[in-house]
């Protein structure tokens, strides 16, 4: 409880932040995500010979690249910026909070963001292809994405010491896990190389996961849900080393 | 026990750069203390570690009792850090910044209200608590960072050059923030390099030099350390030299014997002992 209660005191100022920007904080979310579901729903599904199934298939891939963009530079740029200009990351270092509470706290924001914008793009995909499963897992399953990806954030926070080197993480990382980790398209058409590249991301194994949840056709895979834990596990112990060092 | 702070034999690395060289001093209950010394002497370096953000390489620093290795949370309740650099979030407002200092201080959410808004009444911070803290003046931005910092009514605050870079007036602001903060019982450690300032505030000042402690005690008795009384004298080619004597009736036979100079005798000040102690030799005192 002592946890959960100091993750909650560290996430109060950028909840009110958030809180305070909730319609610019909305709209940011979701307009990329609506792009790709209209784009590549509509457009490069129109071309097909079955668009309601491709449709059908890209609406989780969607939810998960929304757990990614909706969380990973929210919460690396906000806790680059309180690190090096505003100096305010120190604050939570001097004060009597757990340095889990401080990481989990940190991660809060990216998670809220994820929740919100995904749980809005469940209702669109639902409402354009009626046949994709709703349940309470699939809530589960994007706050963990969002924790998972909340922590990539936070530690490429932590990591960069230049607003330059977080683009370069955010191409190099980000934008290739955006297009390549089963989002939009099958990653067995893929060369054998890059396909087994694609398998060891994060975001390859978040949209196997809510495909086995949402789809009828798909099984939620053991080892996805096990990569995943692996990630948040490492991320975390990456995030907790840093800080435990001061070497943020 | 007599000591809000005691600091043992501390060493701080970096690499194989030493910036704290076994330095040893306590801060006494309810005292200004200064902290004085040249840039890159380890002022900041030194209140990190006490602050319990800078890991150091050996030896001990307490808070009341509670060692900062074993009881840094306990340590921690016990401090109060205004840093050199705002370090307040500048996307939030002063209440803001003050109720989530409160809220991280594990103040009962009851209470949080009051105590911010009667602390920002008896420092006159009321008309600024809507204002965002980046639309703040720095002499504000700097009151705020105060504020924020004994929001959970520390034992001791420590002030990192609280008025670096800060006009005459938004200085005299923070000095007396200081003195009143300190008549209500909130022991103060103050880093600075401006003398004046230490000299105006502090009950006892401790000077560093290039990590080590040289000299520490009341304004007092640091300028017994060089002689109570000056004499400082200009040559022709206008440079300034000054001689330090023990008793004034020294100074002013020494005096009488330039007959070709100019001179004048005045009281030693603190920063004709820092000079002393800092200067290019590497200070005379160490």
């Amino acid at each position: 409880m002592s946890i959960l209660d100091e993750t909650y005191r560290v996430a109060w100022g950028d909840l009110q932040y958030m809180w305070g920007n909730k319609i610019e904080v909305l709209l940011s979310s979701l307009i990329g995500p609506l792009l790709y579901l209209l784009a590549f729903g509509f457009g490069v599904g129109g071309t097909m010979e079955d668009p309601d199934t491709y449709v059908m298939y890209i609406v989780p891939g969607i939810i998960s690249l929304t757990t990614l963009s909706a969380t990973f530079s929210t919460v690396s740029m906000k806790v680059l910026v309180q690190r090096l200009f505003y100096m305010s990351f120190d604050e939570l270092l001097l004060c009597p909070i757990h340095i889990t509470s401080i990481i989990l706290g940190k991660t809060v924001q990216g998670i809220v963001r994820a929740f919100i914008s995904c749980t809005i793009l469940l209702v669109v995909g639902w409402l354009i292809s009626p046949e994709v499963v709703i349940s309470p897992w699939i809530i589960l399953a994007i706050l963990v994405g969002g924790l998972m990806f909340s922590l990539l954030g936070l530690l490429a926070g932590i990591l960069t010491n230049k607003t330059q080197n977080l683009s370069l993480f955010s191409s190099i990382v980000v934008v290739p896990m955006t297009f390549l980790c089963g989002t939009l398209f099958d990653v067995d058409v893929l060369p054998d190389a890059v396909a087994y590249a694609i398998y060891v991301l994060p975001l390859t194994h978040l949209s196997n996961l809510m495909r086995g949840i949402m789809l009828t056709d798909y099984s939620v895979g053991v080892d996805s849900v096990a990569i995943i834990f692996i990630y948040i596990a490492v991320m975390f112990g990456a995030c907790y080393y840093m800080i435990k060092n001061n070497k943020c | 026990m007599d000591n809000i702070v005691e600091v043992r034999d501390l060493v701080v690395k970096f690499g194989d750069f030493t910036a704290v060289d076994g330095i040893s001093f306590d801060v006494k209950k309810g005292e200004i203390f200064g902290f004085l010394g040249p840039n890159g002497a380890g002022k900041t370096t030194t209140i990190r570690t006490i602050t319990t953000i800078q890991q150091y390489t050996s030896g001990s620093v307490s808070i009341d009792g509670h060692d900062i290795k074993d009881e840094y949370l306990e340590a921690r309740k016990l401090i109060g850090i205004a840093q050199q650099h705002i370090s307040l979030d500048k996307d939030l407002t002063v209440r803001q910044n003050l109720k989530h200092h409160a809220i991280l201080h594990k103040i009962p959410k009851k209470d949080i209200d009051r105590i911010v808004n009667e602390t920002a009444d008896i420092l006159e911070l009321r008309e600024f608590m809507d204002h965002k803290v980046m639309d703040l003046s720095g002499g504000w931005k700097r009151k705020a960072a105060i504020i924020a910092a004994i929001i959970h009514q520390p034992k001791i605050l420590l002030l990192d050059e609280p008025t670096a870079g800060l006009d005459t007036r938004s200085r005299y602001m923070l000095w007396d923030l200081v003195r009143m903060l300190n008549e209500r019982g909130t022991t103060i450690f103050l880093t600075t390099h401006y003398i004046e300032e230490a000299e105006a505030l502090c009950d006892r000042v401790a000077i560093i030099n290039n990590g080590k402690l040289v000299a520490i005690g009341t304004v007092d008795e640091l300028r017994d350390l060089i002689g109570q009384v000056a004499v400082e004298t200009t040559d022709d080619s206008g440079k300034r030299k000054v001689h330090y004597f023990r008793t004034r009736e020294e100074a002013t036979d020494f005096a009488h014997t330039l007959t070709d100079r100019l001179y004048s005798v005045r009281k030693t000040t603190l920063e004709d002992v820092f000079l002393e102690i800092t200067g290019e030799d590497g200070g005379k005192l160490q």
